[in-house]
């Protein structure tokens, strides 16, 4: 699994690219907790190129998104599809995680 | 009203007969639950591996026998047997371990879980995202059985030893597999 930064104005992106499975989902959550240490307070986390999760990554997508909620921080979750979108359904998360449909729509809705 | 699922304890429930299913025996290594999956879904015509869910539904099931119940111990093996068509998976995964101990409390604390989703009281519902006993890491999701259950849409059962799980799922219109009622 690969992670990329990238910043546009105060929303940071955090695109993953790769499987989220038991051998790789904790880099995951060891970026956001360093990114958390520094203050970043708007979080995107892009799915488009994560093909596959298991139990283990829904753990760290929960981690992470409970994590940031609590710190009093903002994060949405943009391009969730195919069989990642399907193992969210199957866990009954999918209204619990702050979904939406584009990287445009959830940078829109942090710049608020 | 959404109907309520559970994991069944039952020795002769007949999803876990292995007649007419293939065999394959695994080493407890985790690093290869993955390549595993894939020896066993390669199997299964493409039609119903929708494109890797099939797979990851498979791999819980071996990583947790490699995990929780062989504690990793490379030594022990994970029997899996297995049948697929168009229209079915039917998977059967056993460990060598002292089974899952916990699965009655697992099995309450999904009807809760339900029960909070139900009501969509999500700050309730946090405390049931992951089912974690003292064994857990914190690699594990916790969360994998929730989506077996949602997933095997023909039965999710257990040996009373626990230490033995079977799954079905239909694909096409014919219904098979465990009746709950």
């Amino acid at each position: 699994m690969e992670i990329k930064l990238k910043k546009y104005s105060s929303v940071y992106i955090i695109e993953v690219i790769g499987d989220m499975d038991l051998y790789s989902a904790f880099e995951l959550k060891d970026v956001v907790t360093k990114m958390l240490a520094k203050g970043i307070e708007k979080y995107v986390l892009d799915l488009e190129n994560v093909e596959y999760i298991d139990s283990s990554g829904i753990g760290v997508l929960i981690h992470v998104y409970s994590t940031i909620k609590k710190a009093g921080y903002k994060l949405k979750i943009a391009n969730v599809h195919g069989s990642v979108e399907k193992v969210i359904r199957l866990t009954k998360l999918t209204h619990y995680f702050p979904i939406v449909s584009s990287l445009k729509e959830a940078v829109a809705l942090l710049e608020r | 009203m959404e109907e309520i699922k559970e994991i069944v304890i039952d020795n002769n429930n007949p999803l876990l007969k292995k007649d007419g299913l293939f065999f394959k025996e695994f080493p407890s290594d985790i690093r290869q639950v993955r390549f595993f999956s894939m020896l066993v879904v390669q199997k299964a015509p493409p039609e119903i591996k929708e494109i890797n869910l099939l797979e990851q539904q498979i791999s819980e099931l071996i990583k947790n026998a490699v995990r929780h119940g062989n504690k990793n111990d490379i030594s022990k093996k994970v029997k899996v047997w297995a049948g697929f068509s168009n229209d079915h998976a039917h998977v059967i995964v056993e460990d060598e371990g002292d089974g899952f101990k916990k699965l009655e409390e697992w099995n309450e604390f999904n009807k809760k879980r339900n029960e909070c989703f139900a009501n969509q009281d999500f700050e309730e519902m946090e405390k049931y995202f992951s089912f974690r006993t003292e064994e857990s890491n914190e690699n594990d999701g916790g969360n994998a059985l929730f989506a077996a259950l949602e997933y095997w849409d023909g039965g999710v059962v257990f040996t009373e030893k626990k230490n033995c799980i079977a799954v079905y799922k239909n694909f096409g219109k014919k219904k098979y597999g465990l009746e709950l009622n």
